[in-house]
Order: structure tokens, then C-alpha cells, then sequence
């Protein structure tokens, strides 16, 4: 049961997309996760959207996101323009497998592949250090080499895919990708995986834009709430409680993923 | 790196054009959405019919509403609803554009595999839009 029927006035909805992703935006910047991979299991499971234009709601939200901060990034030497080209273009092209096979799926399919999705992102976060871990390669100004390239672009290449399917935002699995895997100082991973996701979302946008499947009704609210979510979240930061607000994240993330699944099963309809 | 060599570098010149056109689009979707959503622009699809509407899936809203295919939605720009679908393509068209034109910032730099890097990538995003 969705939290009023379709019969509501039309801008309830709007208005209380901007309220929720305003909060998500606030939220993940201060749980070190992306607004966008919130964004669609929370908005797919208590909203009466189809997932259609959630997943697309949710693609072009990660990818605002990253347009906006992108240019401070390379500015600042936290991302890396030759390093993510490799990455983006095998990403960008299995996203747009990933976007186009995700309209040819079933919806029941697709939903039950999400909720498996979102509910192992849930565990990958609640095992994975937060940001208040002391990494000692998490600063930027030292020598750094990326290593393991052909395995780099190999993950990205799968991790485009869920995204272009799905319509999240891919930070939770190009971070340890880039830092893990590849080498990469903690904030050159979060920076560089920042611009590869503006480049990799917009070959997927195109098909969510030509499939009809980008409301602006949906996804404009969404983009604004998180942008000024995430603005108020980043002055926020230094004073929550973040591991709280992490595993509070974590939870909502776990129970959206649970009820995703559910719902593609038609277990909770 | 001094000054001149460093906005002759392709990283500062993808950052200058994206900071340029984040700016712009930002501020065509933010009054586009606003004459949407007031009703000053009218929208093809009737605010009203949104709520029964977003309950369908794509492929049916389209023939629902008997929405244009492929690019010729552009034509419909006029309607609140197909301008505020033109801001979110300048989204998804800025990296494009970007990566465009980075590649002979970086030919001139001597970064040939960077080159043919951006220009598959431009290949791609112009493939996707397709």
C-alpha cells in the first residue's frame, strides 16, 4: 500500500518528493554515502511512481549531482580526468546496456534484482569503514600510482551496468573499486569516482530521455531537494553524530531493499 | 605549471567548460521548472492526469498520451513539461560536450591515447543519444 492512493492532488507528491530527498540529500553527505543509490529504493517502495521514472529520477540525480561538483574536484586535483577516461568509457557503454535491458525486463524482475542489489550495498556499507575511519592513505597530497587497470575497467564496466539498469548513482562500489582495487588515495577515489559518474550516467540518460521515462514533475523536485539537501548536509557535517546517522542510513537502505525485493516477488504488494 | 600552461591543460579546460554549462543548465532547469510548475507555461500533459499517470509504465504513458518518439519531442518545446525534458538533456549533453572538447587539448599536448580515449567516449555518449 503506497502512502495515499493515485486519486491525491497531483502536487502532494511533487512537494513531498522535495521534503524526502531534501532529508536524503542532508543525510548522505553526512553518512558518507550518494543521494542517488537512497533515491530509488526509497522513492520506488513508499512513492506511487512506476520504477521507470524512478530509475531515471534517480540517474539524472547522481548525475547533477556530480556535474555540479565535478569542476572543484579537477580543480583540486581529487579527480583525475586521465585516469577516469579509461574507466568512464567501459562504464558508459555497459550503462547503456545496463539502461536498455532494464526496459526490455519485466518490472517484477527488474525490482527483485534491485532489492537484492540494495540490501548487499546495505551489507557492503555496514561492513566497509565510514569516513570517520583513520585511513592513512585517505589525503591527496602525496605520490600516488594506480595500479590493477585492466581489472579497474573491468569493474567499472560491471558497475555501470547496475547502474544504467537501476538508475543509481554508483559511489558505493566505484570507491573501494578505485581504492581498493586500483590504489587510489581515499579522496582522489571519492573525487575521481564523482566525475566518472557524471560521464557514465549521461550515456544512460539518453535512454531513460528517448524511452520517455524521465518525469520532470518527478525528477526536478528530486534534484533540487538533494542539492540543497546535500548543501546544508556539508555544513552539518562536523557537528552529527555520523556514525548515528550512517547506521540509521544503513537501516532505511536494508528495510527499502527488503520491501524491493518483496514487492518484485509480490510477497508485499 | 605556470599560469598559461596550466588553462592550456585539458583537466582545467574540461573544468572551466563544465563549470560554464553546470551554471547555465542549472539555471534554464530551475526557471523552466518554475513556469511548469506555477502553470505560466502549459504542460502537454495535464498536471492533473500526473497522478494516474506516473502509475503506468513508460512505454504505456507514451502511448497514453500519444508522446512523441526519438527526437521529436524537440519539437514540443513550448509546453512546460518538453522544456523542462530539454534541461535535463543539457544534463546529460554537458559531458559531452566537455569530453569533445578536450580532445584536441589533449592531441596538442602530445596525449594521443588520451585523444582517442575522449574521442570514444564522445562516440559513445553520441551513440546513446541516438
Amino acid at each position: 500500500m503506497h502512502l495515499a492512493d493515485a486519486a491525491t492532488a497531483w502536487w502532494i507528491w511533487p512537494l513531498a518528493l522535495f521534503c524526502l530527498t531534501f532529508l536524503l540529500g542532508i543525510v548522505a553527505v553526512i553518512a558518507g554515502v550518494g543521494g542517488g543509490v537512497l533515491f530509488v529504493p526509497i522513492v520506488g517502495s513508499f512513492f506511487p511512481f512506476h520504477l521507470d521514472y524512478v530509475r531515471g529520477a534517480g540517474l539524472v540525480l547522481a548525475l547533477t549531482g556530480t556535474l555540479a561538483a565535478s569542476p572543484t574536484l579537477l580543480r583540486s586535483g581529487l579527480a583525475n580526468l586521465r585516469l577516469v577516461l579509461p574507466l568512464a568509457l567501459a562504464g558508459s557503454i555497459f550503462s547503456l546496456a545496463g539502461a536498455v535491458i532494464g526496459f526490455a525486463l519485466p518490472v517484477n524482475v527488474v525490482q527483485t534484482a534491485l532489492g537484492v542489489i540494495i540490501v548487499a550495498v546495505a551489507v557492503l556499507l555496514w561492513v566497509a569503514k565510514g569516513h570517520d575511519g583513520l585511513d592513512p592513505a585517505a589525503a591527496a597530497n602525496f605520490d600516488w600510482r594506480s595500479r590493477r587497470g585492466v581489472l579497474g575497467i573491468a569493474a567499472f564496466g560491471g558497475i555501470g551496468f547496475i547502474g544504467g539498469l537501476f538508475g543509481l548513482g554508483a559511489g558505493w562500489a566505484n570507491v573501494p573499486a578505485l581504492n581498493l582495487l586500483m590504489g587510489l588515495p581515499l579522496k582522489v577515489a571519492v573525487g575521481t569516482s564523482g566525475l566518472a559518474i557524471s560521464l557514465i550516467n549521461s550515456s544512460a540518460a539518453w535512454v531513460y530521455i528517448s524511452r520517455g521515462a524521465l518525469l520532470p514533475a518527478i525528477a526536478m523536485p528530486s534534484i533540487l531537494g538533494v542539492m540543497l539537501g546535500s548543501r546544508i548536509g556539508a555544513r552539518l557535517l562536523h557537528g552529527m553524530p555520523s556514525v548515528v546517522v550512517r547506521r540509521v542510513v544503513i537501516s532505511v537502505l536494508a528495510v527499502a531493499g527488503a520491501r524491493a525485493l518483496l514487492r518484485g516477488l509480490g510477497i508485499w504488494a | 605549471m605556470t599560469p598559461r600552461s596550466r588553462a592550456m591543460d585539458p583537466q582545467e579546460i574540461y573544468a572551466r567548460w563544465l563549470e560554464r554549462g553546470a551554471r547555465f543548465t542549472f539555471a534554464f532547469a530551475l526557471l523552466s521548472l518554475a513556469l511548469y510548475l506555477t502553470g505560466a507555461l502549459e504542460p502537454l500533459v495535464p498536471l492533473d492526469d500526473l497522478p494516474r499517470l506516473w502509475t503506468l509504465s513508460a512505454a504505456d504513458l507514451r502511448r497514453e498520451v500519444h508522446a512523441p518518439s526519438g527526437w521529436d519531442w524537440l519539437r514540443l518545446v513550448r509546453y512546460g513539461d518538453y522544456l523542462n525534458q530539454l534541461g535535463i538533456s543539457f544534463f546529460a549533453l554537458l559531458s559531452l560536450v566537455c569530453t569533445a572538447r578536450v580532445i584536441p587539448a589533449f592531441a596538442k599536448s602530445g596525449e594521443r591515447s588520451q585523444a582517442l580515449l575522449a574521442a570514444l567516449q564522445v562516440i559513445v555518449l553520441l551513440a546513446a543519444t541516438l
